[in-house]
């Protein structure tokens, strides 16, 4: 198990290092020229100049590289081109956010997907497998934005029950803070409960008529016991796809962020692309890249775990 | 059976639900004068984000938005565009050879930290303002050779030339003064931290998402402010704000969509104000031979035929419900040097098709209309693309994002570009940099001596009636030179709810030192 989780970490550490270059090179790829975005109207060649001269924009590319990266090393990602705020301090401000809306996205997407999916299985080929199969459509082919704009319509505009936007901290304010997260954690999480939903059923029905299963029926252990065994086997294929549907996670936060006026990474990634804040694209990037290979590396260690069968091929690989 | 009950149940649940979600809550329109409370915060959406809060170096409508709530200037405009004081006790007093310029100061105020406002602070800020490397203010005030304190409530500013529009830069950014303590204390920092003269003083930010700001102890008319303090967000998407300003969550939405304001003027609770602004939208053409190969470069008259091909009314009309005012000089109606009459030019398709026709080229005339990528550029474009078409021209569009489409515009690399300017309230301001030789923000690359220098003596003229004959003959050259098409001036709208007292004039700046939140 050691040996697994070793090679699994130092190939994490190759991906965000390669995901750095492609990061930074990636940034820089972007048409137009930060320094105009900064100068406004104004065009004027020597204010542009001292705009380059001030972020290192007029060095060359590999000396920016590593300046960046050996900062970044410290812990210095630099500061923002539009205000000159650490960008540390605007990450530690943002992630926090994200992190609960993506936290409450799971939570809700787990219980509804899950509890779905099982449903669903159990109660194949009924009214309710075809609810449940339905939704999961949905779920999937809504775009997040029109769906977001729905739920304002209704719960904030209509029936004034929720808040259309905004965000509260949880520290000043719990329950503005929850009223506030409700639609769009439900938003972002609905889309990854069509998911969970459908890969639940799918894996449950195979858990559900493999032999074990029937041997189990046979000695006559009660339905309850069948599906929660069978249940537990399907999960490891539920738990893989949660990790790779963080990447997904993330691109709805951009969009879910946007809709509920939400100060999260993923607005903060937009408005730095508009913006061609570099050091802020770099800084959230990164850590959204760092964030999403932890993730997977927890999923594979959760997935040896869950299944011995892994962690066995992986050791001796 | 049970089944079906379930389907019928669901399925009257989710029409039910649509139903719901495509009505609206009506409303009666507009009420009684509502009631005013003392205190609360304002929330207000803006459409971008405002970068630094740093006056020296701000480059953001959204940056001056701000600056008026907590970042005071020596002078300001009215509805009128005229010169207000505003920190200045008066207007500014010229020498007749208009190379010193003396400006009284108010006496008694105070920043938002506590420090006395004076002569020595202003000479800090204009300084600054002056040499710091990054300053965006340089060019505006490159006419002042040096700034002195002459007593504790009057600076005088020598100018190596004389400078008309130097009351409207001071009525900007460049006129803002900043507390001498906390540039010492914050440095480059400043923008993060900004302390100036204002009604309302900073408080904190999220960057890029919200910054919060509370009524100042120290403003000299604090008496006028009701509200506790002020807490301005960034939306960029209109739909957002609107959705926003229906539910409530917030007092105030900038810049709503044209398209929004039938319904919104509907709903009860909820305000339109519109300012007829002095921002304007044109169709440049590259006239540089070097860098257009195209027709349209070198013939006035092929220019012209484009010109008389566009239904400027229809434009209006089609894209923005008529609400802009159709125009077709840079100059804006508030302003005082504009000439008493402007005729623009008919739409006369029949005339735009014979020049056509005689020019000799070979018809349809292709040409390449670049645009920023956005969907009210995207439909304006498709407008003018359609009418150009009918009379011969082959329009092809090219959308570009909008720092690209700059670059782009100012590398030449385009043979009409669809572009807007802010505007300014001085007319130095619309037209210098913009149509004389080598300006950053000449799109069209017109390089005309004559042109220069109409433009160059309206900005040293003093008296207001011989810069007005000046500016009238700038206007006329560019008629004759027709770089740009101009179009329109457009008008932006301002939705309140539950709030009053904001003020909202041709500058399309929302003022709240006066207003306050109603029950």
């Amino acid at each position: 198990m050691t040996r697994f989780i070793l090679q699994r970490v130092i190939t994490s550490v190759i991906t965000l290092f390669l995901a750095s270059i492609v990061v930074f090179i990636g940034a820089r790829m972007l048409p137009g020229d930060p320094a105009q975005v900064l100068a406004g109207e104004s065009a004027d060649p020597a204010l542009l100049e001292a705009i380059r001269e001030q972020f290192g924009l007029n060095q060359p590319i590999w000396v920016q590289y590593f300046t960046y990266i050996g900062q970044a090393l410290t812990g210095n990602l630099g500061v923002s081109t539009r205000d000159n705020i650490p960008v540390a301090e605007i990450l530690l401000q943002r992630l926090p956010i994200t992190l609960e809306l993506a936290g409450l996205a799971i939570l809700i997407g787990l219980v509804i997907g899950i509890t779905a999916g099982v449903v669903s299985a159990v109660k194949r080929g009924t009214f309710v497998d075809y609810v449940a199969t339905g939704f999961g459509l949905v779920g999937l082919s809504v775009p997040s934005f029109w769906l977001g704009l729905l739920a304002i319509l209704l719960f904030a505009i209509t029936w004034q029950v929720l808040p259309a936007s905004g965000f509260v901290g949880f520290a000043e304010d719990p329950i503005g803070n929850l009223r506030g997260m409700i639609l769009p954690a439900t938003v972002l999480g609905i889309g990854l409960s069509a998911v969970l939903m459908r890969q639940t059923r799918a894996a449950l029905l195979g858990q559900l008529s493999a032999d074990y299963v029937r041997t189990a029926r046979s000695k006559g252990v009660t339905r309850g016991r069948e599906v929660s065994h069978a249940l537990r086997n399907s999960l490891t294929t539920v738990v893989t796809v949660l990790g790779l549907q963080l990447g997904a996670l993330i691109g709805g936060a951009i969009v879910t962020e946007q809709i509920f006026v939400i100060p999260g990474f993923g607005k903060l990634i937009i408005d730095a692309v508009a913006a061609r804040n570099y050091p802020i694209l770099q800084g959230a990037v990164l850590v959204a890249v760092t964030g999403y290979v932890l993730v997977n590396l927890l999923v594979d260690v959760a997935y040896a775990y869950l299944n011995p069968r892994m962690r066995l091929s992986g050791g001796s690989e | 059976m049970k089944t079906r009950s379930k389907v019928a149940l669901a399925t009257t649940a989710i029409v039910a639900l649509l139903l719901t979600a495509c009505s609206t809550p009506g409303g009666a329109g507009q009420g009684a004068e509502p009631e005013t409370t003392a205190g609360g915060v304002a929330v207000v959406s803006l459409a971008g984000e405002p970068g630094t809060l740093d006056p020296s170096t701000a480059n953001t409508f959204t940056a001056r938005i701000i600056f008026t709530s907590v970042c005071e200037k020596l002078y300001d405009a009215d509805d009128n565009l005229e010169l207000v004081p505003q920190l200045a006790a008066e207007l500014p007093e010229v020498s007749e050879d208009g190379l010193t310029v003396d400006i009284a100061l108010r006496e008694g105020v105070t920043f938002n930290d506590g420090t006395p406002f004076d002569a020595t602070a202003v000479k800090i800020s204009l300084d600054r303002h002056r040499t710091l490397p990054t300053s965006a203010r340089k060019l505006e005030l490159a006419a002042i050779s040096d700034v002195a304190v002459v007593d504790d409530s009057t600076v005088r500013l020598t100018l190596s030339r004389p400078f008309s529009p130097l009351g409207a830069q001071l009525a900007d950014r460049a006129g803002a003064i900043m507390s001498p303590t906390a540039l010492e204390e914050l440095g480059d920092d400043f923008g993060s931290s900004p302390v100036c003269v204002g009604p309302f003083a900073f408080e904190d930010q999220v960057s890029g998402s919200e910054m919060n700001f509370v009524k100042s102890d120290f403003y000299y008319d604090k008496d006028k402010v009701k509200l506790d303090g002020v807490t301005y967000q960034f939306v960029t998407d209109a739909n957002i704000r609107v959705a926003n300003l229906r539910s409530g969550d917030i007092n105030v939405a900038e810049r709503v969509n044209a398209s929004d304001l039938p319904q919104l003027k509907t709903e009860a609770g909820i305000e339109i104000l519109e300012s007829a602004t002095i921002a304007y939208q044109s169709v440049s053409i590259n006239v540089d031979p070097a860098t257009s190969s195209n027709p349209l470069a070198t013939s006035v008259d092929l220019r012209r035929a484009f010109e008389l091909s566009l239904d400027r009314e229809a434009v209006n009309d089609v894209v923005f419900n008529g609400t802009n005012v159709v125009d077709c000089i840079p100059l804006p109606g508030q302003s005082a040097f504009r000439p008493d009459d402007v005729t623009c030019s008919e739409f006369d398709p029949e005339a735009a098709r014979k020049i056509l026709e005689d020019s000799g080229e070979t018809l349809p005339l292709a040409v390449e209309l670049m645009y920023p990528s956005s969907p009210t550029a995207q439909k304006t474009v498709e407008v003018i693309q359609q009418m150009a078409n009918d009379v011969g021209f082959d329009v092809t569009l090219k959308p570009v994002e909008f720092i690209s489409a700059l670059e782009a515009g100012r590398a030449g690399d385009f043979e009409m570009f669809l572009i807007g300017w802010s505007g300014r309230i001085d007319p130095d301001g619309d037209v210098n940099d913009l149509v004389t030789s080598g300006g950053s923000n000449n799109f069209s690359r017109v390089s005309d001596p004559q042109l220069d220098s109409l433009v160059a003596e309206a900005a040293s003229v003093t008296d207001t009636d011989a810069r007005k004959d000046l500016y009238e003959q700038v206007l006329t050259r560019i008629d004759e030179l027709k770089p740009n098409i101009y179009l329109y001036h457009d008008s932006w709208f301002l939705g309140l709810s539950g709030i009053t007292g904001v003020e909202y004039s041709s500058d399309a700046i929302p003022r709240f030192k006066t207003a306050s939140l109603t029950e």
